[in-house]
């Protein structure tokens, strides 16, 4: 009797269904009419289109082609009818032609309201619709003639067909537009698990159908870019966000309306996430910081901030610091660095979530930061050398500027902040790449962790007495070292100067340089004299020539100077396309003048004879993006690949997945690659 | 691989970007039905019609069938406008013709274009994005695209829907004339997919 029960319910169903619907059957799709369960004078009305295998029939916007289904009801008096109301669609592209379509049972509903709440209720409809497959298309067309009450069906099975309709979930949603692009962001739940996204506009204009549709995260916002369409100056974009995870695909209406977007962010999850790796929670924050620590470590040895750290160092085992006034020094020099850093990326983040295609050291794409920065260090390297002396700003270790200078050592921190910026050292590019797609307080925990790492070897001298022992005595020679200490300094502005040439031409860089040398006169005749107002004339004298330098940055000339570096042509994602459309392996350099790590691999392995012959051999195309000025198509290619700046080097053999090269080339590593490629040609 | 997909898929969009109105419309020569080289700058100072057909699609019949397209045709070769019929099916695919039967096609139809052009690259209808048939363009005599997308409002198949129906073609070729811009300058067209190859 157990096993008998199902079984005459399932004879039962079987029995009930064919007699509760009215089927036309046409040559390419079956249709099939239903009623829900009546409420009060209304009930919904279901068509069911179950389109040939391999056909389609399409969404209320069909996409590039195609056409929206219609109904023509004839009810009884006082009824009408409302619109179809479709389930979430699926995309199907036939010759690059976007439609948006159900190849499977689609349910379409319609409310019906008016209806007399007893006795028969008689309508006719007639169904258009067209059916396509990738081949031709079909209009065809349904008449039904019916009793609503004799194909009703129950709840269960219109709640099921309700459920395939997009949900309302009223998420944020904005969008903007650039010229020929638009930009969305939403705000929707575990963000982090989307694998996929994609928008189905319901309003025909707002985006170009055929145009893929990038989606990236933000947080807990998913950002989608795509070319827009002909009509992009909408109010408001309604539509259905078709988002999926893993295996399962919801849709939900969203209204995008206009607002701010931030910039793409990272890719979204792997559909395939390999078990064990981490993608949320606190692994990659902790990663990113140690990285990040490690990274502002190794700061404190490139030529920018070198001589600032070692001479602050030496001026605390002077014999005049007590270990209190060394614990206070140290304590206010690592505020200063740590708060700098901080405020900078704080900047940044802002910039970025106002929509700014920027990335670190997003400032020295400014010519008149670059000046400042000229400026700046050109009055370091000419105090290290000796020409003036300053007691607020002292490097030189006077051991009373030392006890007293609280402000002095805060403002020295600042100061390596600042000037180690244009300084990217290793493990530093992937830590500030995931401060850019983390949430605002974990990519803060990111810059916090580059500000400790760029102040822990002073932090450690001042708090461990048998460090600062352990220091070599002090004695003239520090004068000597000192002196010393200047020629990275100076070397650092000689960059610095050829990153003002680059950006705003000789004009901008003569401006630049006479500023250096007036500096440099006015900060000797006052420091000499010893008179109070040196820093107060020497600020006004570096603002007097940073608004002289031309903002709107002259087209520079880019010619690659030197004729040995690898010859490349300038990076475009259709270019890049091209290539791979055509099989042709492609390597490709994202670089930038202030970027001096680019400029060592520039001079190191890419001008390898041998590396170019390995090139030439293997018919690697070299493309070259330079992100000297904000760029944003290659800010965009450097968020898709976790990178927040430059140096970036991609290598895309053949039909092969990007590979992503270290940040330290060697040649022996880029012959390597085209001898890989030449043996799997 | 998700992100080289994201990539692929972003770098392969300007490749079918669509022309934009207000712009100079993308130049072409292409081999008409009877075989003559033909190129858009050919018409310098006169307005050209760019229709995407395919005989076999339905919503291109509704419009041979009623004989409102041979109408428009006249309509414009009375003005002086250029009419040139494209036809971007590749071989195997519907609504592909050679030259001979592309001149089958035109005498069953009675029609009157300037020039039947056979497309069979998809070159032309992927530089203008022709998403489907019938899908017209109207250019106007310095070779600045007017209007593009459907030939009315009426997205059906049905012979009777082309009475009553509003002709975005006839409206944006008297605003040319006239000086003005259309209104729909754009539109989305209806109809079958072209039957590009690949």
């Amino acid at each position: 009797m157990r096993v008998l029960r199902p079984l005459l319910a399932a004879l039962l169903a079987l029995i009930a269904f064919p007699v509760a619907a009215q089927i036309v059957s046409n040559p390419h799709a079956r249709v099939e009419l239903q009623a829900g369960p009546q409420t009060g004078d209304s009930r919904t009305a279901v068509i069911l289109v179950t389109p040939e295998e391999g056909w389609h029939t399409y969404w209320k916007n069909p996409g590039a082609a195609g056409v929206e289904s219609t109904a023509e009801w004839t009810l009884p008096s006082g009824g009408s009818a409302g619109g179809i109301v479709y389930p979430t669609p699926s995309r199907f592209v036939v010759s690059r032609i976007m439609n948006y379509v159900f190849e499977q049972p689609a349910a379409l509903l319609v409310n019906i309201t008016g209806l007399p709440e007893t006795g028969a209720q008689p309508v006719e409809v007639t169904f258009d619709y067209l059916v396509c497959d990738d081949s031709i298309c079909v209009p065809e067309n349904a008449q039904f003639s019916v009793d609503l009450n004799d194909v009703a069906i129950g709840e269960r099975q219109l709640a099921e067909y309700r459920s395939a309709l997009p949900a309302t979930p009223d998420w944020p949603a904005s969008f903007s537009v650039d010229q020929d692009q638009i930009r969305f962001a939403v705000e929707v739940p575990r963000a982090e698990d989307v694998t996929d996204a994609y928008f189905f506009p319901a309003v025909d204009g707002a985006i170009d159908y055929n145009a893929p549709q990038a989606a990236t995260r933000d947080g807990a916002r998913l950002i989608v870019e795509t070319t827009a369409g002909f009509n992009p100056d909408l109010a408001e974009i309604p539509g259905v966000l078709k988002l999926t995870y893993g295996q399962e695909s919801v849709g939900s209406e969203i209204i995008l309306t206009p607002g701010d977007v931030p910039a793409a962010g990272i890719p979204l999850a792997a559909e395939d996430k390999p078990a064990g790796a981490p993608t949320s929670g606190a692994t990659p924050v902790l990663l990113a910081f140690g990285l990040a620590l490690l990274g502002g470590l190794f700061l404190n040895v490139m030529p920018c901030v070198f001589p600032i750290l070692s001479l602050k160092a030496l001026s605390l085992a002077k014999g005049g610091a007590s270990p209190k006034a060394a614990r206070e020094e140290a304590t206010f020099y690592s505020a200063g660095v740590v708060l700098t850093v901080l405020l900078l990326g704080g900047a940044l983040l802002a910039l970025r979530a106002g929509g700014a295609s920027i990335g670190w050291a997003f400032q020295l794409q400014d010519p008149r930061v670059v000046t400042f920065l000229l400026l700046l260090v050109t009055a370091i390297a000419l105090n290290l050398a000796g020409l003036f002396e300053l007691p607020s700003l002292s490097f030189s270790g006077d051991g009373r500027a030392a006890a007293g200078g609280r402000s002095g050592a805060f403002w020295t921190g600042a100061l390596a902040a600042v000037v180690a910026t244009p300084c990217t050292g290793p493990f530093m590019g992937a830590a500030l790449g995931a401060a850019l797609i983390m949430t605002a307080p974990a990519a803060m925990m990111i810059f916090l962790g580059l500000g400790l790492g760029l102040a822990l070897p002073f932090l450690l001298i001042g708090f461990v007495p048998a460090l600062r022992d352990r220091l070599p005595r002090p004695g003239p020679w520090m004068e000597r070292m000192r002196r010393l200490l200047s020629l990275p300094m100076f070397a650092t502005a000689l960059a610095l100067a050829w990153v003002l040439g680059q950006q705003s031409g000789v004009d901008g860089l003569i401006i630049g340089l006479s500023g250096a040398v007036l500096i440099g006169l006015a900060l000797w005749w006052l420091g000499n004299a010893r008179r109070t107002p040196a820093p107060m004339g020497a600020v006004l004298a570096s603002l007097a020539v940073i608004l002289l330098v031309p903002a709107d940055r002259t087209e520079a000339v880019t010619e690659t100077a030197s004729g040995r570096l690898l010859a490349s042509s300038p990076y475009s994602p259709e270019r890049l396309a091209e290539l791979r459309a055509e099989q042709t392996p492609a390597f490709l350099y994202f670089t930038a003048d202030w970027c001096i790590t680019c400029k060592v691999n520039e001079k190191g392995a890419l001008s390898e004879a041998s590396v170019h012959k390995a090139f030439d051999d293997a018919g690697i195309v070299t493309l070259m993006g330079d992100w000297t000025r904000a760029d944003p198509v290659i800010t965009e290619f450097l968020t898709q690949y976790g990178r927040a700046g430059v140096p970036l080097y991609v290598y895309f053999a053949p039909g092969e997945d990007a590979q992503i090269l270290p940040q330290l080339l060697s040649a022996d590593m880029l012959t390597a690659l085209a001898k890989d490629d030449g043996g799997a040609a | 691989m998700r992100t080289m997909l994201l990539c692929a898929a972003l770098i392969a969009a300007p490749a079918f970007a669509a022309p934009r109105v207000g712009a100079p419309a993308p130049a072409f020569t292409a081999t008409s039905a009877s075989g003559e080289t033909v190129s858009l700058s050919d018409y310098r100072g006169k307005t050209v019609v760019l229709e995407w057909t395919n005989k076999g699609c339905p919503y291109v019949q509704k419009h041979y069938k009623s004989g409102n397209m041979q109408a428009l045709q006249k309509d414009a070769a009375a003005n002086g406008i250029v009419w040139l019929t494209v036809n971007s099916s590749s071989a195997g695919k519907q609504g592909y013709v050679d030259g001979a039967a592309a001149k089958a096609e035109m005498a069953e139809n009675d029609t009157t274009q300037a020039a039947y052009l056979l497309d069979h690259d998809g070159k032309i209808g992927r530089a203008y994005g022709a998403s489907a048939t019938p899908h017209l363009y109207v250019i106007d005599g310095k070779g600045v695209l007017r209007y593009m997308g459907a030939i009315d409002d009426k997205p059906t198949a049905k012979l009777e829907d082309v009475k009553g129906a509003t002709n975005y073609v006839s409206g944006a070729l008297n605003a040319v004339a006239a000086g003005k811009a259309p209104s729909p300058a754009a539109t989305r067209a209806y109809g079958c997919s072209v039957k590009y190859g690949g």
